[in-house]
């Protein structure tokens, strides 16, 4: 059955639109039918970051009202066949679209893909409403600072609120060796702080720039530790057990983080 | 951590202030409880207060909401002048 999985995080530029493009890439080269859908309406970006900017011809605000059928608009990836893209509109803003429409465009998505993944816009109002509606699972992406974390918290509390099932967590960007000199929150702390499930953990990496420069998803690079790490959330995602590398030296650690699975916040 | 970086004059390690900090304000934030309405809360509960204790000050009064499983706790702190003083 078809799942729809939101991706955001309230604050931006936190990583919601490179882990979108990452785990759609990576979980197509798994086997998996996915449709990655930009939301981002007015601020369109998912496409240049996955390198199909220029074969655009309709957007996911045609669809809706009704100048393109869903199929004419959904832009194949260019190496991945199972891998489609449906992009914002540019030249509109968030109230083009009602949470209703997103609700049925993802619907008729089901039908197709495996996975449908939603690149949410920042932001705790309009846009991040229609990102929410279709979704089945809520993805929350933040770094180990404290904006983005309390950015993560709001938008857990507005994902419970909306009765989703509790969201997950990716913490992006993390740096091993400040975390060990006590110079950035850990994973764990961020846990402990939003108390939701772990799905990934994604060190900083500047292959992400390089290939993002070049439009490439950086799950095709085998010397990048943020790809593998994507790799390693997209068969989380399809069901695997995979453990979290970066935190299995310590048996505490890794017992207190399987120990937060499942759990929810009063 | 915080004994003997005092003792050394070094100051507390940031990802530890950014915990404290951040666990403060996302329960407040969840809360929906502001700086001013903690004020608030401070002056009515010294009111409340000293209708059985004389000389509570609600400037010296701390409130803090705290997470916890399975329920947050309110915790106050409440210094009393002793009588006599």
């Amino acid at each position: 059955m078809a799942r729809v999985i939101t991706i955001t995080s309230g604050k931006g530029g936190v990583g919601k639109t490179t882990t979108t493009a990452n785990l759609g890439t990576a979980l197509a080269m798994q086997g998996s039918r996915v449709a990655v859908l930009d939301a981002d309406i007015g601020l369109r970006n998912l496409d240049v970051v996955m390198g199909l900017e220029n074969r655009i011809v309709y957007d996911l605000v045609d669809v809706v009202e009704g100048r393109a059928r869903l199929r004419q608009a959904l832009i194949k990836d260019k190496r991945l066949p199972e891998l489609c893209l449906l992009p914002a509109a540019q030249t509109r803003d968030k109230e083009a679209v009602t949470p209703e429409q997103m609700v049925e465009l993802t619907n008729q998505l089901r039908a197709e893909f495996d996975f449908i993944l939603v690149d949410s816009p920042a932001g705790i109002e309009g846009g991040f409403r229609n990102a929410i509606a279709g979704a089945d699972e809520v993805i929350i992406v933040t770094t180990p600072e404290v904006s983005a974390v309390r950015d993560a918290d709001r938008i857990v509390g507005l994902v419970e609120a909306s009765e989703k099932g509790p969201p997950s967590l990716i913490v992006n960007r993390i740096k091993p060796k400040l975390v060990n000199r006590g110079e950035m929150l850990s994973v764990e702390d961020v846990l402990e702080l939003l108390a939701i499930n772990l799905i990934g953990i994604v060190p900083d990496d500047e292959t992400i720039v390089i290939s993002t420069n070049r439009g490439e998803a950086a799950v095709y690079d085998q010397q990048s530790a943020a790809g593998r790490a994507f790799l390693h959330i997209a068969r989380r995602l399809r069901g695997e057990e995979v453990p979290f590398p970066v935190l299995q030296e310590n048996q505490g650690v890794l017992e207190r983080l399987f120990g937060m699975f499942g759990r929810r916040r009063a | 951590m915080g004994f003997f970086e005092n003792l050394f004059g070094r100051r507390e390690r940031s990802s530890t202030v950014a915990k404290e900090r951040l666990a403060r304000v996302l329960v407040d934030d969840r809360y929906k409880l502001t700086p001013e309405m903690k004020e608030q809360m401070k002056i009515d509960i010294a009111e409340v207060l000293s209708r059985y204790l004389p000389s509570v000050d609600p400037e010296q009064i701390e409130v803090a909401i705290l997470r916890g499983e399975p329920n947050d706790t309110l915790k106050a702190d409440i210094p009393l002048r002793r009588s006599g003083e």
